[in-house]
């Protein structure tokens, strides 16, 4: 396992010139020719923020409160988070099969391909984040000294992602079903991922499963982080109608840590036992 | 130089028939067979299964070059795709050392989107160049590829030809130890193929380790110092050149003789004293005998011919160069012996005959009728004297017995 681990680190930091080139030919060719240009990048996440301001209205209505400004950047700062996680999967799960003349005539290490379409995909995101910190101030958020968790919960997401994308870029590989599996899973996760809600509104069970998702530590981590300035190291709650509901809990730092760790290394040894089979199989 | 390049020892190759379960509904049925039938070893075919390659072993030494030959589907494309680490083998080891390179399907890895300035630096790095390597080379390559002003277009508007030049131009940069080309000196146009061939021999030159797969049997006699023959995923033959190359035309097998005209004679036999595939040195003289019956009085002109992968070598319609024909009656028999002493370069040659009119007219011809591998002589090149001595008889004598005829070059 280690060997495997160790081939692969090494093999890909002796190929990170084509990883770099790669990575550039998928930003290339996602804004040769586009319409859109640039606003791409931020056409899903200003998408998925609007989306969930129209639910968080309804939720609004129904129980008689009105929007706050705070709750745009509550929804657009996991909404960013989401997107990434998002497009680097839909462009892994099929770099494989999509690159099947690479694979069959040319050798590389095959990794540089899903990670190619996180990395293009990691530009995009970043595309997204510069303007949401822009806005954010305009929505209320003021600097913290919690911002100092962004840097690992970014990390924690871009490693998580990575081990998905080598696992399912590997599978859809051999089964060509999983392609579409995948489609369907991303496009109703959005509601299994506290992305329009938070899961203290699911009341304190629901709050508690929620948080198994390994995304939910991640996402609400840099929502408390950033909007709310909450130091993750301390839990966080809220009473409603006198029952407390758990808002933030430290061990899901900790439980999405070890899931992203798990996810990287394990993808990674599989990814690397299989790829000798690539060629005959794609 | 006794080092070794490349090592193959005992590899096969297992591959299936038909289709694979590819989708996750296919997955649980195979695993369940799996696990109530236990997994197969590794050694063993399954009921869909087939060796592609058959316990091959060969050694290349550093700067040698080999040629790979054998039919289409004997397994050369599965041997270079274990060379290239594509595919692993099922049992056996390799290695190969230095830094392969191939020149197979050269433009696999450009995006039709991007320009050809773009797909250099891509199919570069695909390849395995570092880029500073590509921006040193870069000027080379264009100039190497003939594309000039066109490389700031997109690939997708070049010609096919454009496309495979700048495609082998890129790879010809990649500067390895041990290059693997797999038949792409076809490519582009006469000037471009002539290009590459000065290429092939510079970089032999310069004791590049080379790999040569290929159907043009004078340009792997011409590049390469060794051979093997592949033939159903074994290797049938390996080692001195020629006789590889001779193998594999054998392998090919006799042709069939095409009866031109409606015939009133015919060949019985034509033969050599040395059996159908001989292989001789330089000079060496070889007796061939052709029998011919008739079924009417008729005059005919036997004749006897060498090729060379096409190409005439000797040619000769002996009758009419005496003048007069060999006369046959009804039902007469006569044997004509043709005797050539091989005074041609190595290499593999074939011998046909042809029987004819008098006035011309052929009524039987074949090609490949025996084969005649020349073997390897330093001291024998270019253009050779050929004395072709031509010894007739027929039974019911109406023409003068043994004649000699002189005929050649130097």
């Amino acid at each position: 396992m280690i060997a495997d681990l160790k081939s692969a680190t090494i093999e890909v930091w002796e190929h990170r010139e084509l990883l770099e080139q790669l990575t550039r030919r998928d930003i290339k060719l996602r804004y040769k020719q586009a319409a859109m240009g640039f606003a791409w990048a931020i056409f899903m996440p200003c998408l998925i923020v609007l989306s969930g301001l129209i639910i968080r209205f309804a939720m609004a209505q129904i129980s008689g409160q009105t929007l706050k400004r705070v709750d745009i950047a509550n929804i657009a700062i996991k909404g960013v988070g989401w997107a990434f996680f998002v497009g680097a999967l839909g462009f892994a799960t099929a770099s494989l099969v999509g690159n099947s003349n690479l694979v069959t005539k040319i050798y590389f290490p095959r990794e540089v391909l899903p990670l190619s379409s996180v990395g293009a995909q990691a530009f995009d995101t970043s595309i997204g984040l510069l303007t949401l910190i822009v806005i954010l101030p305009f929505l209320g958020v003021r600097l913290h000294t919690s911002f100092v968790w962004i840097p690992l919960l970014l990390l924690l997401l871009v490693l998580f992602t990575t081990g998905v994308s080598l696992f399912l870029s590997c599978a859809n590989l051999f089964f060509r079903d999983v392609k579409y599996i995948v489609q369907v899973v991303l496009m109703f996760g959005i509601f299994f991922t506290p992305i329009f809600f938070e899961p203290s509104m699911l009341g304190a069970r629901g709050a508690h499963l929620a948080m198994l998702n390994p995304l939910t530590g991640i996402l609400e981590g840099l929502r408390l982080s950033v909007v709310q300035g909450h130091n993750l190291i301390y839990p966080l709650s809220v009473v409603v109608k006198g029952v407390e509901r758990p808002v933030w809990e430290p061990w899901e730092l900790v439980y999405s840590g070890v899931f992203a760790i798990v996810a990287v290394f394990g993808a990674a040894v599989m990814f690397r036992r299989l790829q000798h089979l690539f060629a005959e199989y794609v | 130089m006794t080092d070794v390049a490349i090592q193959m020892d005992a590899v096969w190759k297992k591959f299936q028939r038909g289709e694979r379960h590819d989708s996750l509904r296919d997955l649980v049925p195979a695993v369940a067979r799996r696990i109530l039938h236990g997994a197969r070893p590794a050694g063993e075919l399954g009921r869909d299964d087939f060796w592609a390659l058959r316990d091959v072993s060969f050694e290349v030494q550093r700067g040698d070059a080999l040629g790979i030959i054998g039919h289409n589907g004997a397994g050369k494309s599965t041997l270079l795709k274990i060379l290239t680490k594509l595919l692993r083998p099922t049992l056996g080891t390799y290695m190969t050392q230095g830094r392969v390179g191939a020149l197979i399907e050269v433009t696999a890895g450009f995006h039709p989107d991007l320009t050809g300035r773009e797909n250099i630096f891509l199919n570069g790095s695909i390849i395995g160049m570092k880029r500073a390597d590509i921006e040193r080379r870069f000027d080379a390559i264009v100039d190497f590829s003939g594309i000039g002003d066109f490389i700031d277009t997109p690939v997708k508007r070049y010609s096919s030809g454009m496309n495979a030049r700048l495609g082998f131009s890129i790879a010809a940069h990649l500067e390895p130890e041990i290059l693997i080309i797999d038949e792409v000196l076809s490519v582009g146009d006469y000037t471009f193929q002539g290009k590459c061939i000065r290429w092939m021999q510079d970089l032999l030159k310069s004791g590049t380790t080379v790999i040569f797969v290929s159907h043009n049997m004078d340009a792997v006699l011409s590049l390469c110092n060794s051979a093997i023959l592949l033939d159903h995923g074994q290797v049938a033959s390996k080692g001195e050149l020629t006789k590889v190359v001779g193998d594999y035309y054998k392998s090919g097998g006799r042709w069939k003789p095409e009866l031109l005209a409606q015939s009133n004679a015919r060949t019985v036999e034509f033969s050599c004293a040395h059996g159908t595939d001989v292989l001789v040195d330089p000079g060496e003289r070889v007796t061939f005998t052709h029998t011919i019956s008739a079924s009417t009085d008729c005059e005919l002109t036997p004749g006897f011919f060498v090729t060379r992968g096409d190409k005439p070598v000797v040619d000769t319609t002996y009758a009419r160069m005496r003048g007069h024909p060999l006369r046959l009656r009804e039902g007469e028999t006569a044997t004509v012996s043709w005797s050539l002493a091989f005074n041609l370069p190595a290499g593999v040659y074939e011998i046909g005959y042809h029987v004819g009119d008098f006035g011309g007219g052929y009524h039987e011809h074949q090609s490949r009728a025996c084969i005649v591998t020349v073997g390897d002589d330093p001291r024998v090149r270019g253009d050779a004297y050929v004395a072709l001595e031509l010894v007739e008889s027929a039974t019911g004598v109406r023409t003068p017995g043994p004649a000699r005829l002189g005929a050649g070059a130097s």
